[in-house]
């Protein structure tokens, strides 16, 4: 029962900064775009960091006004809490299925007033402060979400009907809403479908998950973030301000054992950004950082590596083989130093942060019919000539959905495979970019609207 | 605390000690009145914004206070502080209060302009304002991010940072931007693989576009190289993919052997003088051969980086586009010799630069590297002939190279290599010589780790009795693919050996009669930092890469260069591509080390960026230029005297009530803003728009009042 | 720790261009260089807006020093960066006429990576304050006769 069709030239799959940049690309060439993020909000994995290198600006500061353009784009139609699931080809182009998941809350009358989260009597863990933090079942996803509108998490609610007494605006929450699926005709698709993180647990000789004090990456970005759950840096067992603190490289990556040989290029810088913050967060603490090889490769990237080094951070080459929990929830970090001549020595620490490499969050074999590579991102077969190309013409990849990379190249991947779309509408249907405000009216077709 | 409104507002802002913040601001008043009757007696209504930017600002400053204490001021009506005013419900604070509360300037203290200027502007306009009655206040590099020591002397100078706002904002006039028609014709400068990638996309958009390169051929470093990571495709191979198709576009036009002499203009209209110099031999020649053999001068091959030597007449390789040979004006003699074979009349000795014209709405720069040129001595390099580059490595290996791929030296077979790494990247000041500017390469050039394991490679694969030495300090693999020449290279018995930056191996001629003719000294630090000595045939040294000296371009074009000369985007994040100069975008390695892959990308994404500028054929331009006050302007022509830019200013004669008078006249495409008019003009009557002096003056007298908070602040 | 009431802070203006000093000063931000608050930064397009006259009434008026950090040879005006200097030696002379310290009014190049240059052109500034204090205000206006048409 689809009936509902939407008329773009660009469907970009994944909010995140590399579908939005894409997004803002073509919107301001004149195409018409069409964004589908499977959660409820926009941002992806750059909304939860602290600061991003090598400029050390806050991250909500490059993501939050790229996700308000995003929103406030005459070319861009945002469809959030949506997934497309079927793909099929239409003359050139193509036509695809998305499933507009319930939200149990009206987007369009929803004013963002929280007033049904502080109702909320369910707490749960929240996982965009990785746990660290609570959040209700009636919640907005986070304070700079777009849109700024709240959603029910259907496998916690418990029916209390609390949010909906308090809840200002007539109808607007409704536990009756059900699943719609729309139909997009487009053009050309850009698969932005992003990272996840290798879980943190992987290497079990590690500990993480069993030990409390053995957290990752991205788990240190919520404690470091401005608006992160302590407000400090606290370890997890017992509060306490960590007074030594590892960082372990490529516990996930280049390793033979997890699958996954390959560099995820943005750990090291990472753990370099995060030493340098903990250090003018906790200036009484150690900070160690056991490396293999310190990939500092971008432009200002080796520079801020000397900066650390300089600031006083340890950097040891070497490989931690095993981590033991000791007295008062420590680690004990078993390590073979490679610099002399692998002897192994075993360090104390009170925190360890595991740098967990890049996994691809999605497989788009089933849907989009195109391959994956052997390290199982997206294959880009025209490597060099035109390298956002999928195996299949017409779709497009940006971002880490075609291998690990860092924000200053998901960017410029975004505009390339920008500029790879606007190239093949042009040599496909010959949609000129100038025709921009008449396909706007054919986008007006569109009956459902999800801002 | 009482509500300021139109009747108390100056009995709020009297001292008051139970107040955490203390101002003194009677004086200020009928300067104020008096403004504020200078704007038109429109009742002002100023929208106060405080970001706390996620604690990045409110952790040092007050950010709650600093609002509280801007309501007390004349014309404020709403003064707020929150989280992330850039966010979008930050955003909508500011349009619910232009359209409830009818707030008609506003004024936001966050982060640096450069980062949320043009973010508030449209949220301003969105709101249904004129979006140049907005002032942006830096707060945090500015303030937060500096004082942090202080946080009460910094909340002080944020309460007067923010004051002066609200003094510019009173004074604020609804501007226009400057709407001029833009050329859909884009300028790429660079005919190597990204400024082909970046011409070829803005092409298919159906855009023209002109490619100019220096040299007589396409193609730049790339058709260099012989094969290229992490596909082991031939590099000729992948260029001449691109070639093909930017030879067929239509929307293309190529000058090779061209450079910039001359340009100006701005976004929309870049005026640009171009010199080509001729190639001297028609395509269609046939004497080639037998030209070159006749030719009595000799010069190094750059094209094989010095291995070989070329004639004064010349093509680079066979397959090279254009595909015809030409003179190299430099060193050609002549002496007439090759006029004696060949089809008469294809070559001619006397042809002259030919200097001509165009007009393009943008330019992309896409000069690229060069690489790194060791000194003499440099790791023996100069001085012992089995000291090369890895550039120079290619080339042998190459099969139209210097020994036609065979892997030879000096005449000499070799069996045993030493790599060094970081050759010329990642150099510490104190510890290596620094370039004629005075400063060391201290940045990584990011592909030499891979290159360099990608050659080791080709030489197990194709001479598989050679030894490795492999000198490194971190190996950098860390593209897509890379890492797999780092585990073949430890697979196929590659050695490697650490060294440290301040350590720098030590690079000799061995002693007369020793099998090895080269010995290179290291401390190996993944065995203790013992003293390791390798005797070798052949030491490669992976040089690093430097931008292509453009100092005349830079000048030209007013585009900005980093510490480390590459040319500077405006930020890494935000823009990339783009530089400070609208209509001016980068693509490549001048803009810093990048793979093939990444120059391409960088090129696409440059494309992107100049479709989005000139597609629609008309571009707006910051109103922010002179304006002449009628009312105060003499015709005094001061201004026009001093005006640096071309056509920017004029005085015209005009008749009112039978009265003849001479009154200066802006052409605002022409004019950029430079200022120059304003501070000479004697009766104030000129002024850039959106930076008057008016502006300036007051807010250099809203930083006369006294602001004090209490100590718990 | 009250900041004593007799004692006057001192304050300093810096001009800062757009292309150069206001960006030299984002990287001092940006690398969270700590430095005297009671520097006082304006952005400005270019500084060759400014008459002498304004200067004078800036220091009459407000502040102590003045730094008019430019991009120099690197100003994106053609022009600019001469006049300014013209501009500025201009106000030298009158602050000489007025019995000013000359010290209080300086013109620099900062790029925007500049970050020690800025650093070093603060610290100097205060130091200077230090040594001179703060103006005392009111300025003594000065007679028709004394002044300089710019």
């Amino acid at each position: 029962m689809t009936n509902k069709r939407l008329h773009v030239d660009a469907l970009v799959v994944g909010g995140g900064i590399a579908g939005m940049q894409t997004s803002l690309d073509l919107g301001d060439q004149g195409y018409q775009v069409a964004l589908v993020e499977k959660t409820a909000s926009i941002g992806g994995n750059m909304v939860q960091l602290s600061k991003v290198f090598p400029t050390l600006d806050c991250a909500s500061c490059i993501t939050t006004p790229k996700m308000s353009s995003v929103h406030h784009h005459d070319n861009i139609k945002l469809l959030t809490s949506s997934e497309v699931q079927k793909v099929t080809p239409h003359g050139d182009g193509f036509i695809a299925e998305v499933l507009l998941k319930p939200t149990y809350v009206n987007n369009d009358t929803c004013t963002g007033c929280q007033k049904c989260e502080e109702a909320c009597p369910v707490d749960i863990l929240d996982e965009y402060d990785y746990g660290f933090n609570a959040r209700r079942a009636a919640y907005i996803p986070f304070p700079t979400a777009i849109p700024y509108t709240a959603v029910i998490d259907m496998d916690h609610c418990i029916f209390c009907g609390q949010c909906i007494k308090a809840c200002p605006v007539p109808d607007c929450i409704d536990f009756n809403m059900q699943p719609e699926v729309i139909e997009i005709e487009t053009s050309a698709i850009v698969i932005s479908t992003g990272f996840k993180v290798t879980p943190y647990d992987a290497k079990e000789e590690y500990g993480a998950g069993k030990f409390r004090n053995v957290i990752d990456g991205l788990m240190m970005e919520r404690l470091l973030a401005p608006t992160g759950p302590y407000g400090h840096v606290l370890r997890p067992s017992d509060g306490k301000l960590p007074d030594s603190i590892a960082y372990v490289q490529c516990a996930g990556s280049r390793d033979l054992t997890l699958g996954v040989p390959y560099c995820s290029r943005v750990c090291c810088m990472y753990a370099i950004k995060q030493a340098m913050l903990l250090a003018g967060a906790l200036p009484m603490a150690d900070i160690t950082i056991y490396y293999m090889d310190i990939r500092t490769f971008g432009k200002q990237y080796e520079q801020f590596y000397q900066n650390a080094k300089a600031m006083g951070i340890e950097f040891v080459k070497a490989k931690v083989a095993r981590i033991t929990e000791v007295e008062n929830q420590d680690l004990n970090v078993r390590v073979e130093l490679i610099d002399e001549n692998s002897q192994v020595v075993e360090r104390h620490h009170d925190l360890v942060v595991l740098s967990v490499g890049m996994l691809p969050n999605y497989d788009p074999q089933a849907v989009f019919s195109i391959d994956i590579a052997e390290d199982k991102f997206v294959e880009t077969p025209y490597y060099h000539n035109s390298p956002a190309a999928t195996t299949r013409p017409g779709i497009f990849a940006a971002g880490t959905a075609a291998g690990p990379m860092d924000i200053v190249d998901t960017i410029v991947t975004a505009g390339s495979a920008a500029a790879d779309v606007a190239a093949y509408i042009q040599s496909h249907n010959g949609h000129k970019a100038e025709t921009a405000v008449e396909t706007q009216t054919t986008v007006a077709e569109r009956s459902v609207d999800h801002d | 605390m009482t509500e300021p409104n139109e009747e108390n507002k100056e009995k709020d802002v009297k001292n008051n000690s139970e107040e955490p913040i203390t101002v003194h601001v009677d004086e200020l008043k009928d300067a104020v009145e008096k403004e504020i009757a200078d704007a038109g007696g429109e009742d002002i209504k100023i929208g106060v914004y405080v970001c706390q930017c996620g604690g990045n600002i409110s952790d040092v400053v007050r950010t709650d206070l600093v609002a509280k204490e801007l309501e007390k001021f004349p014309n404020v009506v709403v003064s707020r502080d929150f989280i992330f005013m850039c966010s979008d419900s930050g955003q909508e604070l500011i349009k619910k209060d232009i359209q409830e509360k009818g707030i008609n300037r506003v004024v936001v203290g966050s982060c640096s302009p450069f980062l949320h200027e043009t973010t508030f502007r449209k949220a301003v306009s969105s709101g249904g304002l004129n979006p140049y009655l907005y002032t942006h206040v830096g707060i945090r590099e500015q303030d937060s991010w500096v004082h942090a020591d202080h946080p009460k002397e910094a909340t002080e100078l944020a309460v007067h940072l923010m004051e002066a706002g609200v003094a510019k904002a009173r004074l604020l006039e609804p501007l226009k931007p400057t709407e001029i028609k833009a050329k859909k014709h884009a300028l790429v400068i660079g005919g190597g693989i990204a400024g082909l990638q970046a011409a070829l996309s803005i092409a298919k958009a159906d855009l023209k576009v002109t490619i100019v390169e220096k040299s007589h051929f396409l193609g730049g470093r790339v058709a260099q190289w012989d094969t290229v990571f992490p596909t082991d495709e031939d590099a000729r191979a992948v260029l001449n993919r691109v070639i093909e198709e930017v030879l067929a576009n239509p929307n293309i036009t190529i000058h090779t052997g061209t450079e910039l002499i001359a340009a100006k203009g701005y976004i929309g209209e870049f005026n640009i003088r171009l010199r080509q110099q001729p190639r001297g031999v028609s395509e269609d020649f046939d004497g080639l051969d037998e030209a070159i053999k006749v030719c009595p001068v000799e010069v190094p091959d750059e094209f094989n980086f010095g291995l070989s030597k070329r004639k004064a007449i010349y093509r680079p390789y066979d397959g090279c586009v254009p595909s015809g040979a030409v003179i190299d004006w430099e060193h050609c003699t002549k002496c007439g010799e090759c006029l004696k074979v060949g089809k008469k009349g294809s070559i001619n000795l006397d042809e002259t630069p030919h200097e001509f014209d165009i007009t393009v709405g943008a330019v992309v720069v896409a000069t690229g590297f060069d690489p790194y040129e060791p000194f003499k001595g440099e790791f023996g390099y100069g001085e012992i002939p089995e000291v090369i580059t890895l550039p120079q490595l290619e080339r042998i290996l190459s099969k139209d190279g210097p020994t036609k791929g065979k892997l030879e030296v000096n005449g000499h077979p070799v069996h045993n290599i030493a790599m060094i790494h970081c050759v010329g990247s990642r150099q510490k000041e104190g510890v290596h010589k620094p370039q004629p500017d005075g400063k060391v390469n201290d940045y990584c050039s990011r592909v030499c780790c891979t290159a360099t394991l990608s050659a080791a490679k080709q030489i197990h694969e194709h001479f598989p009795d050679t030894n490795i030495f492999d000198l490194y300090q971190d190996i950098r693999t860390y593209g897509r693919g890379h890492e797999d020449y780092y585990i073949n290279a430890s697979k196929n018995g590659v050695t490697f050996l650490r060294y440290f930056a301040e350590e720098i191996p030590e690079v000799t001629k061995s002693p007369e009669g020793e099998k090895n003719p080269v010995m290179v000294k290291v401390k190996d630090h993944l065995t203790w930092g013992y003293e390791v000595e390798v005797p070798v045939d052949l030491v490669v040294l992976a040089v690093g890469m430097m931008p292509t000296p453009i100092q005349d371009l830079i000048g030209m074009l007013k585009v900005s260069q980093g510490n480390d000369r590459f040319l500077l985007e405006v930020h890494p994040k935000l823009r990339p591509v783009e530089t400070a100069i609208a209509g001016i975008v980068l693509a490549g390695t001048a803009q810093g080390p990048m793979t093939i892959r990444e120059a391409s990308y960088a090129g696409q994404a440059a494309a992107s960026k100049v479709i989005a500028m000139l597609i629609t054929g008309q571009v707006e331009l910051e109103p922010f230029v002179a304006k002449i006050d009628p009312e105060r302007c003499e015709g005094s022509g001061e201004c026009v005297k001093y005006c640096p830019q071309e056509e920017a200013i004029r005085l015209e004669t005009f008749t009112e009530d039978g009265r003849t008078f001479q009154r200066a006249v802006v052409s605002p495409a022409n004019c950029n803003g430079c200022g120059v008019c304003v501070s000479v003009c004697p009766n104030r009557a000129i002024n850039i728009q959106g930076w008057t002096l008016d502006q300036f003056d007051a807010m250099v007298e809203a930083l006369a009042m006294e602001v004090s908070v209490l100590e718990d602040a | 720790m009250k900041t004593d009431k007799e004692k006057v802070k001192s304050k300093i203006l810096i001009l800062a261009t757009l292309s150069g000093g206001y960006l030299g000063a984002d990287s001092a931000g940006q690398g969270n260089k700590e430095y005297a608050p009671n520097v006082y930064i304006f952005s400005v397009m270019t500084a060759a807006i400014f008459p002498p006259e304004f200067y004078i009434r800036a220091l009459e008026k407000s502040v102590d020093a003045i730094i008019v950090m430019y991009s120099g040879s690197d100003c994106p005006y053609k022009g600019a960066a001469e006049h300014t200097a013209k501009m500025i030696s201009q106000a030298y002379e009158m602050m000489k006429e007025r019995g000013m310290d000359q010290r209080r009014l300086r013109l620099s190049a900062i790029c925007t990576v500049c970050v020690d240059p800025f650093l070093e052109e603060v610290a100097q500034a205060n130091e200077l304050l230090d040594e001179i204090g703060p103006i005392e205000r009111p300025v003594p206006a000065v007679t028709e006769a004394e002044s300089v048409t710019a």
